[in-house]
């Protein structure tokens, strides 16, 4: 007859015992890198989206009565592609379309903004930009980022500033090198919404110097 | 004499490891290999006038992003058509500015980098190394009907886009800079406007 000891025993020697011993060890390893990989991967995707989202909270005055026209990317003279200007510019109408903070949304030389009563122009400078490799930032991880640095303004047709800010947008490990115009243009996107803008009955020229980085 | 062997000091699972690793790298460095031979092998022989294949980074209207398809001329219009959808097209007409630029990027896409992020040993990056491959990026300026300005980006194989930029050009688009032609990228070099 078994006593409850020799009985708990058997069962720890089934749970433990040597076939059962190799499965989890072999498995171990795969599973050890699923949950490093779902880790590194959770805090590059969803981390800075929920920082920004986190940011944008409590911020945002009532509706905006605003239209915004995205100028063309100047460039400056620090040497910047021409698709990062088209990539910059592109990424800031979607960004500046999935905020919903302003009534119309218009391109550079649209026609159809011209009757359009409380227009701003959005303009958007190149201060820095630093290009990267992305075989560099897989090889090494540290080494390798694009940087790029801007300066945006939102104008009125008259020529006041309503608002004006510096914003980073880089890619430092996954992506490639044109992901960094996409997190600049969604930088730029919550910091437009982040800010109040003045009615037009009392639009007084205001200034607002920060930095934003991803 | 007798000479007792000399137990190996590897056990089983640390071994069952090892060749895990090897297999994981040698899986990663044939697809790797399988990759660049077939995207090489694609970049021969370009056809000028004929439709090639792109993908198209962002910005042509009516076109997903990063979808793959086809582009060529077709009369006065330059179209996009991705299998199974409506082809997208602009009027040459209304190009104002096209560039070329070419750009070194990691062959492979999602899966590739998944891959080598899981690969033990450090064994992705040496991957990354040797899993890397140059494209052309065409740049297309235009405009729409209403006068709004479009910048679409396509990505191209190797020495593609210039064929394509020439043959934009004598169907009537416009350049406006045609000394900028192909500007190639310099990386790690750090340009500032202070």
């Amino acid at each position: 007859m078994k006593t409850n000891r020799e009985t708990s025993l058997a069962a720890t020697k089934t749970t433990f015992g040597l076939p059962a011993f190799h499965w989890p060890n072999r498995q171990r390893g795969a599973l050890a890198a699923l949950v490093l990989l779902l880790g590194a991967l959770q805090l590059q995707l969803f981390v800075p989206t929920a920082l920004a989202e986190s940011s944008t909270v409590g911020k945002r005055g009532g509706a905006q009565p605003w239209s915004v026209q995205v100028d063309r990317v100047d460039p400056g003279d620090v040497g910047l592609e021409s698709s990062f200007g088209a990539a910059i510019y592109e990424n800031l109408l979607e960004e500046l379309a999935k905020t919903e903070q302003f009534k119309q949304l218009f391109r550079n030389g649209d026609r159809n903004a011209n009757d359009v009563p409380n227009l701003l122009i959005l303009k958007t400078t190149v201060q820095k930009y630093t290009p990267g490799s992305e075989t560099r930032r897989a090889v090494t991880t540290v080494n390798g980022a694009t940087k790029l640095n801007v300066r945006i303004q939102l104008v009125t047709r008259e020529g006041h500033v309503v608002l004006e800010n510096v914003v980073d947008g880089n890619v430092r490990f996954i992506g490639g090198n044109l992901r960094a115009t996409h997190n600049l243009a969604h930088n730029v996107a919550v910091t437009l919404k982040r800010s109040t803008l003045p009615e037009q009955a009392d639009l007084v020229p205001e200034q607002e110097t920060g930095k934003m980085s991803k | 004499m007798n000479r007792n062997p000399i137990p190996s000091r590897q056990t089983p699972v640390t071994s069952l490891q090892v060749g895990h690793g090897l297999a994981c790298l040698t899986l990663l460095l044939s697809l790797c290999a399988g990759s660049i031979g077939q995207t090489q092998s694609e970049a021969q022989s370009p056809v000028p006038g004929s439709a090639i294949h792109v993908t198209h980074v962002l910005g042509f209207e009516g076109a997903r992003h990063n979808a793959t398809g086809d582009l060529k001329i077709q009369g006065d219009a330059v179209q996009f058509q991705r299998d199974g959808s409506p082809t997208a097209q602009v009027n040459i007409s209304s190009i104002q500015d096209i560039f070329v630029e070419d750009e070194d990027k990691q062959v492979g896409g999602t899966a590739m980098t998944l891959g080598k992020t899981a690969a033990p040993f450090g064994g992705g990056r040496v991957v990354s190394l040797f899993a890397h491959k140059k494209y052309d990026f065409l740049t297309v300026e235009y405009l729409d009907n209403n006068g709004g300005f479009h910048g679409a980006i396509f990505q191209l194989d190797k020495g593609r886009g210039q064929t394509f930029k020439k043959d934009l050009v004598a169907n009537g688009a416009h350049v406006s800079s045609p000394d900028r032609a192909t500007t190639q990228s310099t990386p790690e070099v750090k340009h500032e406007n202070k």
